[in-house]
């Protein structure tokens, strides 16, 4: 017994042992799930597409497995081009409207007793317990021609006629904003809500007024926030269809929707799936450049 | 505390990964049970359906399944090609009736999709006006739909008598249309003096062009009847169907709709039809529901809820008076008609230019 216990080997896989039921398991237990979540249904589509993507399609829109370039030589074309671009400046359109509205709103809140707070935040998170197709057809609804909008205008003696708002760019823009604002508030107000009172007193202690204040030490402490929410709105703003499809009536199409009538009407899976790779491309591009900046912000924080 | 989660988690995610790769094996073998061919000797107690969403009444649905003491599965599709996917990709494994369009019979037939169909086992498909059957032996006509123009009288500028007269600039805005490369195409084809299931490459340059201009007067794709009788549009492309619905909400009779009176222009008649893919599961129900919806007082009760154009003459005959003196029927050139045919390998030319349509602007 004793000379067994004093061999190395064993000492060696008892403390392996130990070191599987110490750490092993808890870890494959705290990430195991996730990670077997991620891989069946994040990483293999995400492979499966990027290898459609470099494959033909059939004249019935089923994929020809047989290697071509094609659907990466179409992304070329000048339409295309014009369809991202239109997307990139609405998705930036409506991050910087989520910002803009998302910020004030998140500092009051911010400022506000966590009981009061939470409440705030809870009438946030309500319109979202309805399904977002239903909130996107009331905006119809409401705006419609013969809709309460266009009534009380034309009762206020505001417009004569009926003003025409849905099927056009304003109204898409509306839905997305709506759609994505609490995105923008949430991250926002973790942020502004570690922000330490002390600080802006110190500030202005130092003599500066509230306008230096917010712009040397409000914004730039929140600036992981407002990061956070860029990458929240952005992204989806993105990649969305259903709002430009049922607010833009078909007419208005963003890369989501060009994306979603490959894989549909269109039947060019191939093409769709090598948008859907320029789409992860540009996700890719973003967040990296976000871990670059928020490591900046955590040197400079601490 | 630890240990006691970490076990908790294991097997919970065990417990999912069995739940994940048991799932489809099992809903599988759950049909073969029931072998294709047995019949009457061994009734199938589950007929699994894709179709078109709102195109087939519930109760109609539900006596079927009273009657054969069975389940009615149906899955709903969003695009014909939806159908064609289903139908190329083995379709059998999972449905035993799947709704095509005549655009497509030829290759479907040719590629060997769907089953041959035994006719003495449909008796009521006599009832089917053989001029609306174009492939007899492979499917069984459904509902069809004529593609027109419908306008509103009081709001729409123009008189509308041709598809040019929807290229005047005075309707910017105006039409609300339905969506689709074989169904804008056709319309611009005709327009233009050509076959409208041209493959000519030149042709549907020239018609992707007139649509171009077409699409600058439309205000949106889809949701024809809201849009008719919200005021959003004055003028629709759209199905003799949803036309009817316009029509209803907006008086009836004396609805300021009007069917556009085409003089020269043919409009498009399309049919749905039932077909059995290759390898269908549960072809003896298959065949008493196909029965079944050809029966003409079954169909007259289903054409009450969905008033779409009959190919079954019986049912027609039927079916309430409401139905065969609906306004959104009342037009002289029903004659003057066209379908969709397979246009084969052209089917790309048209969805590239679909697409560049689509995009473009």
């Amino acid at each position: 017994m004793s000379t067994r216990i004093n061999d190395t080997t064993d000492l060696q896989a008892i403390s392996r042992k130990r070191d599987l039921r110490r750490k092993t398991i808890p870890a494959l237990a705290q990430a195991g799930p996730v990670s077997v979540w991620m891989i069946l249904f994040v990483t293999l589509p995400m492979l499966y597409i990027i290898y459609i993507s470099f494959m033909s399609r059939g004249v019935f829109g089923d994929v020809v497995y047989e290697f071509s370039l094609e659907s990466y030589q179409t992304l070329l074309d000048s339409i295309y081009f014009k369809v991202i671009v239109k997307s990139l400046q609405v998705a930036l359109f409506t991050t910087v409207a989520c910002l803009l509205l998302g910020y004030p709103f998140a500092y009051y809140i911010a400022r506000k007793p966590p009981a009061v707070a939470s409440k705030l935040i809870m009438l946030i998170m309500i319109p979202f317990w309805t399904n977002s197709l239903m909130r996107l057809n009331s905006w119809l609804l409401l705006f419609q021609t013969s809709g309460p909008v266009n009534t009380f205008l034309q009762w206020a003696g505001i417009t004569s006629e009926p003003v025409t708002f849905i099927y056009t760019d304003p109204l898409v823009m509306l839905g997305l904003v709506t759609n994505m604002l609490p995105f923008a508030v949430l991250p926002l107000y973790s942020t502004i809500e570690k922000l330490q009172n002390s600080l802006l007193e110190a500030s202005s202690d130092l003599g500066a007024n509230p306008r230096q204040t917010f712009f040397r030490i409000t914004l730039p402490l929140t600036f992981p926030g407002i990061f956070s929410a860029v990458i929240l709105v952005f992204i989806p703003s993105l990649g969305i269809y259903t709002v430009s499809d049922m607010l833009g009536g078909g007419k208005v199409l963003y890369i989501g929707n060009i994306i979603k009538n490959q894989f549909g009407s269109i039947r060019n899976w191939p093409l769709g799936a090598a948008l859907s790779v320029l789409l992860l491309v540009i996700t890719g591009a973003l967040i990296f450049l976000y871990t670059r900046f928020s490591k900046l912000e955590d040197m400079e924080v601490v | 505390m630890k240990r006691i989660l970490s076990g908790v988690l294991a097997s919970a995610m065990l417990l999912a990964l069995c739940a994940c790769g048991g799932g489809t094996p099992a809903e599988t073998t759950a049909g073969t049970d029931t072998p294709a061919e047995t019949g009457a000797a061994e009734a199938s107690t589950e007929l699994n359906i894709y179709m078109w969403q709102q195109y087939i009444s519930d109760q109609v649905v539900s006596d079927f399944e009273e009657a054969n003491n069975c389940t009615v599965n149906i899955s709903y599709m969003s695009d014909n090609a939806d159908a064609i996917t289903k139908l190329t990709a083995g379709g059998g494994q999972e449905y035993d009736l799947i709704m095509t369009c005549d655009a497509y019979m030829e290759s479907l037939i040719a590629g060997g999709y769907v089953e041959e169909l035994d006719l003495s086992r449909i008796p009521n498909s006599s009832n089917i006006n053989s001029s609306y059957w174009s492939s007899p032996n492979h499917s069984i006509p459904y509902l069809g739909n004529y593609i027109y123009v419908v306008y509103n009288t009081e709001t729409c500028p123009i008189e509308i008598t041709c598809y040019n007269d929807l290229l005047d600039p005075a309707l910017k805005g105006q039409i609300t249309s339905i969506d689709g490369a074989r169904n804008l195409f056709p319309m611009a084809l005709v327009a233009l003096g050509y076959d409208p299931n041209s493959e000519n490459e030149e042709e549907i340059a020239e018609a992707y062009e007139w649509l171009v201009k077409y699409n600058e007067n439309v205000v949106a794709y889809g949701n024809a009847e809201q849009n008719l009788t919200n005021g959003t549009a004055s003028v629709a492309f759209t199905y003799d169907g949803n036309a009817s619905w316009a029509f209803a909400e907006t008086g009836g009779e004396d609805s300021p709709l009007v069917v556009a009176p085409f003089t020269d222009d043919a409009v498009q008649l399309g049919f749905d039809m039932y077909v059995i893919p290759t390898g269908a599961q549960h072809t003896d129900l298959a065949y008493k529901f196909l029965d079944y919806i050809c029966d003409p007082e079954v169909m007259a009760q289903n054409l009450v809820e969905f008033p779409y154009f009959c190919p079954n003459d019986a049912a027609v005959a039927a079916a309430p008076e409401s139905y065969r003196n609906d306004p959104s029927k009342d037009f002289d050139y029903k004659e003057n008609v066209f379908f969709q045919e397979d246009v084969g390998d052209a089917l790309t030319i048209y969805n590239d230019y679909y697409q560049m349509l689509k995009v473009g602007q």
